[in-house]
């Protein structure tokens, strides 16, 4: 509904088709067809029969005229040599788009690259190559790359190669064409090769090599009829090497503005006057929060059915007096979102496409409190036991662990507190203080064990028996048969993030573990096995 | 194509110049103190005299040390033909002994027409170029090596220089090593038996002065009259270019441009800017062309983050800072929330958020660059504990909210 929001969408999924398969939304038989035939022509280099004009172009990304003249202007009339470009800017500000939409509107041979998907060098050169040399994967060559290559020295000459033929196929094209144009053949004979998300090169595992390499890519070919644009949300000052490198011509994207926002979200709408008063109330105070667009249209989408309950017919025009009403309906809702994290997670490994079980214990993790007082994930007993011994073993000094857990249970910890009180205020601060700064602390694997062990045999018995069963807790642990389903459920819970494997320590030589749930991660879980979590938290 | 609009055509011949490095070299190799002159002295005499040599060209980037050499050597190759091989190794590609070796041996195969295996083992490569060091010499014939990013060869064993430097020392081999770094130290990272086989010749590529400068700019702006432009617009274009060369004003944009790097690199860019965003209904380049290009090369990416930020992140720039004040030697993300905290008391703000969405803030600021870890310590805990730092001064910080249209934080008093 949300017209930016579409493109977006579009861009995800089309990103890496629109270029290695450049025609398999616009037409599936014709993208059917060239896979049967199986032989590319240069021709597939490029957005076939989608030629857009400048004014389309233009007006599909509103804000962003100047932007797309800059770029137009920097890639020049056709057979123009050109610097390396490289664009940046915070997410979601359309870089991507405007120049794969620019590259439709100009009709030029282009191969596209993210280092999203090409997660390693190998993969990158071969990706490239690939698209060069017009090789596409499929069954009967049994999904392998058209070259096998590694190192940074045989991309090179593998590059050098690849491009040479495909500039002269493309000199040849050009002579046979003659003046006449057809909207399906490819204009001049100047290849680009467009690297998009390149900061994530810098987290590879030999980004120290990669990076000056692609950098340097342009003088290393000296071949003028080679364009070469790198896409970055991270502005070139982030990227350091040693030596440095040959500096690319920097453009830079701004965020939108809220005029932009405004602009971008009337696009496209079915009732106008009516998307218009909703954004005029939840525009502004969103702003303040976040400018990124895809985090806006996400928590403006919910919102805008919220806003639209009251109203039977969706084509009204709203007049003043419903306005009012629609206001007074929405207002308590604008102030709730607004304290929300929208449902975009942050994290870019984190696909939309993620089912919604997984997507909630991300965001617990992350420490996010849900309304929910249920805990909407599967786990068995023991590992819940378990979860919450991390917790405490995090949580509590490992010195308190015989008071809290000893014969006489939890009653110990009223005069505990009581004693911490007592202490000086100064002395308390500061250790708050490093409370917030340190985070949970690590333990070694005994003492977990030693705190499973302790809780669970509390857990037999139900609270109110507590008293009465002084004396024969500690002995009467769960069978030892048990343990190594125990162990299991560590190393899974390990596996999913909750509790984290730290270094080993350097006196005793074994591993410790740190638990990563929050505090309400953990009551929620103790409440869900009506375990009294509190009473065994020490609290300073 | 284009044959229609010269001012199209103008700007086509000024982009390929601009990405033309040896074009624009060639304005220096005239004058006989130049390097050019210094460097084809040195290759031509070892060629002539059958003699080995070797020589490290040095400098910053962007100031034409591989544009020359290619120059003396294309030059060379002219004057000598079939006395030359020209080997070329690039340290970001060759660095590894294996590959080096290698490459040398296809690029001399490719050269003397002899056929290449890829199997070839290490030793079987550097049997075969001791071999062809010695068959080159018997025939006269010179092999210059050519090691671009010299510094990455010196890493590690710096096997392949050493045994290069070696098959040097005897009589009947004839080659040259020439060394290309932008390290000025590169010759002090060799190890003493690779260093005393070296002959210590270096050659310095300095920024260019002032006045070569603006001969730099007439070289590279001027449209020649023999070119297949209308002469009438080709003599237009130059007397307004000579007049704005001569402009004060143009002059000033040229010192601010040197002020912070006066390499050949940053002109080109420079220029590069201007030339594309010329004015094709006039078909002139104008003064506005240069000092518009002048922001657009130097950027200041910290402001136009700090620009991009929301209202809440600039919270939490400004928790960070006066954290920063009180000189806490630590500083993460629940302590930034216990001073947001404090400052929603103190001044009873509108924009109190919730601590997710103040931790998205958080995150969007991590991918702006505008704070980032401390260090990589703590790897496992979860971002909210790991200690975080400022990567912005005061002052930028201060201008930033400046000019910021809406800033509510100047009544915070920071």
């Amino acid at each position: 509904m949300v017209k930016e929001e579409s493109p977006q969408i579009n861009r995800r999924t089309t990103r890496l088709s629109s270029c290695t398969t450049p025609n398999s939304k616009a037409s599936p038989e014709a993208s059917k067809a060239t896979n049967r035939s199986h032989s590319l022509s240069i021709n597939d280099l490029n957005f076939r029969n989608e030629y857009i004009t400048l004014d389309e172009l233009i007006n599909s990304f509103p804000g962003r005229r100047a932007k797309i003249i800059e770029l137009i202007n920097l890639l020049g009339p056709l057979n123009s040599p050109i610097t390396p470009l490289f664009v940046y800017g915070s997410a979601s500000t359309g870089k991507t788009n405007i120049i794969l939409q620019i590259f439709k509107h100009l009709n030029r041979p282009f191969t596209y690259c993210s280092c999203i998907t090409c997660y390693n060098p190998r993969v990158l050169f071969e990706s490239i190559l690939n698209q060069l040399f017009l090789h596409r994967k499929n069954e009967s060559n049994g999904y392998l790359s058209s070259k096998r290559c590694e190192k940074p020295s045989d991309f090179v000459n593998l590059l050098r190669e690849a491009l040479t033929s495909l500039i002269d196929s493309l000199k040849g094209n050009v002579g046979k064409s003659g003046s006449k144009k057809s909207s399906s053949q490819v204009n001049g004979k100047m290849v680009y090769l467009i690297f998009d998300n390149l900061e994530l090169v810098r987290e590879w595992d030999k980004s120290s090599t990669i990076l000056p390499l692609l950098f340097n890519l342009y003088n290393i070919l000296k071949m003028p009829e080679v364009g070469i644009i790198f896409v970055s949300k991270s502005s070139p000052d982030t990227f350091q090497s040693d030596t440095g490198y040959a500096e690319p011509f920097p453009i830079y994207f701004p965020d939108y503005t809220e005029d932009d926002l405004r602009h971008i979200f009337m696009k496209n709408q079915a009732n106008p006057k009516l998307y218009s008063s909703f954004l005029d109330l939840v525009l502004r105070p969103f702003c303040r929060i976040t400018r990124r667009v895809d985090e806006l249209s996400t928590a403006f989408l919910p919102l805008f059915k919220k806003y639209c309950e009251p109203i039977g017919d969706l084509g009204t025009v709203p007049s003043e007096d419903m306005k009012r009403k629609l206001f007074s309906h929405i207002q308590p809702f604008i102030s709730l979102t607004l304290n929300e994290t929208f449902s975009v997670p942050s994290q870019p490994f984190v696909k939309a496409s993620a089912n919604k079980d997984r997507r909630k214990s991300i965001k617990k993790m992350f420490g996010v409190s849900e309304s929910l007082d249920v805990i909407d994930f599967h786990m068995s007993t023991s590992a819940k036991y378990l979860l919450i011994s991390a917790f405490l073993a995090s949580r509590n000094p490992a010195t308190l662990d015989a008071s809290l857990f000893d014969s006489t249970g939890g009653s110990d910890i009223r005069k505990r507190k009581r004693k911490s009180s007592e202490r000086s205020k100064d002395q308390k601060e500061t250790k708050e203080l490093e409370l917030l700064m340190k985070g949970p602390g690590t333990f070694p694997l005994e003492r977990l064990l030693a705190i499973f062990q302790c809780i669970t045999s509390v857990a037999e018995y139900s609270p109110v028996d507590e008293e009465l069963q002084n004396g024969g807790l500690g002995l009467e642990g769960p069978d030892s048969g048990l343990m190594s389903d125990i162990l299991l459920q560590l190393s899974s819970l390990c596996s999913a993030n909750f509790i984290t494997k730290g270094g080993s320590c350097p006196l005793e030589g074994s591993t410790r573990y740190r638990s990563t749930v929050s505090e309400d991660m953990a009551l929620k879980v103790a409440r869900s096995l009506k375990f009294p979590l509190s009473k065994y938290l020490f609290r300073r | 194509m284009g044959h229609e609009n010269p001012a199209e055509q103008a700007k086509i011949i000024l982009r390929t110049r601009l990405c033309n490095p040896s074009f624009i070299f060639s304005l220096f190799s005239q004058s006989p103190d130049s390097n050019y002159s210094k460097l084809k002295y040195i290759i031509s005499s070892s060629v002539t005299e059958a003699c080995n040599n070797s020589v490290l060209l040095l400098g910053p980037r962007g100031c034409g040390k591989v544009a020359v050499l290619e120059q003396v050597l294309e030059e060379l190759l002219k004057e000598h033909p079939d006395m030359i091989s020209v080997i070329k190794l690039n340290g970001l590609l060759h660095s590894d002994n294996n590959c080096a070796l290698k490459e040398i041996a296809r690029q001399l195969c490719l050269e003397h027409q002899l056929l290449f295996s890829k199997m070839a083992s290490f030793d079987d490569n550097s049997q075969f170029l001791l071999s062809m060091l010695r068959e080159c010499g018997l025939a006269h014939k010179t092999i210059v090596f050519v090691l671009d990013e010299f510094d990455l060869f010196a890493q590690g064993k710096q096997l392949l220089l050493y045994n290069l430097l070696d098959a040097m020392q005897s009589v009947t081999s004839q080659a040259v090593v020439v060394g290309v770094s932008c390290r000025l130290d590169a010759d002090q990272l060799l190890e003493k038996r690779v260093r005393s086989r070296f002959s210590h010749r270096k050659l310095l590529f300095l920024p260019p002065s002032r006045e070569d400068l603006e001969r730099l700019l007439e070289h590279i702006l001027l449209l020649s009259t023999d070119s297949s432009l209308p002469d009438d617009y080709t003599a237009a274009f130059n007397a307004k270019l000579l007049n704005i060369l001569a402009d004060d004003k143009f002059k000033g944009v040229i010192d601010t441009l040197c002020y912070s790097d006066s390499t050949v690199g940053h002109l080109l860019r420079f220029l590069f800017s201007a030339v594309c965003h010329m004015d094709m209904k006039s078909g002139f380049l104008s003064l506005e062309n240069f000092k518009s290009a002048l922001p657009s090369i130097q950027r200041q990416p910290k402001l136009e983050a700090l620009k991009d930020c929301s209202v809440l992140e600039l919270y939490i720039l400004v928790c960070m800072k006066r954290l920063e004040v009180k000189e806490l030697e630590l500083c993460n993300f629940n302590s930034i929330m216990k001073e947001y905290k404090s400052i929603h008391d103190a001044f009873q703000t509108s924009d109190y958020y919730a601590r997710n969405v103040c931790l998205r803030a958080f995150e969007h600021l991590l991918q702006r660059a505008l704070i980032s870890f401390d260090d990589n310590r703590g790897q496992g805990h979860s971002t909210e504990f790991r200690p975080v730092k400022l990567l912005i001064s005061w002052h930028e910080l201060h201008q930033g909210l400046k000019s910021y249209r809406s800033c509510p934080v100047r009544s915070l008093g920071v």
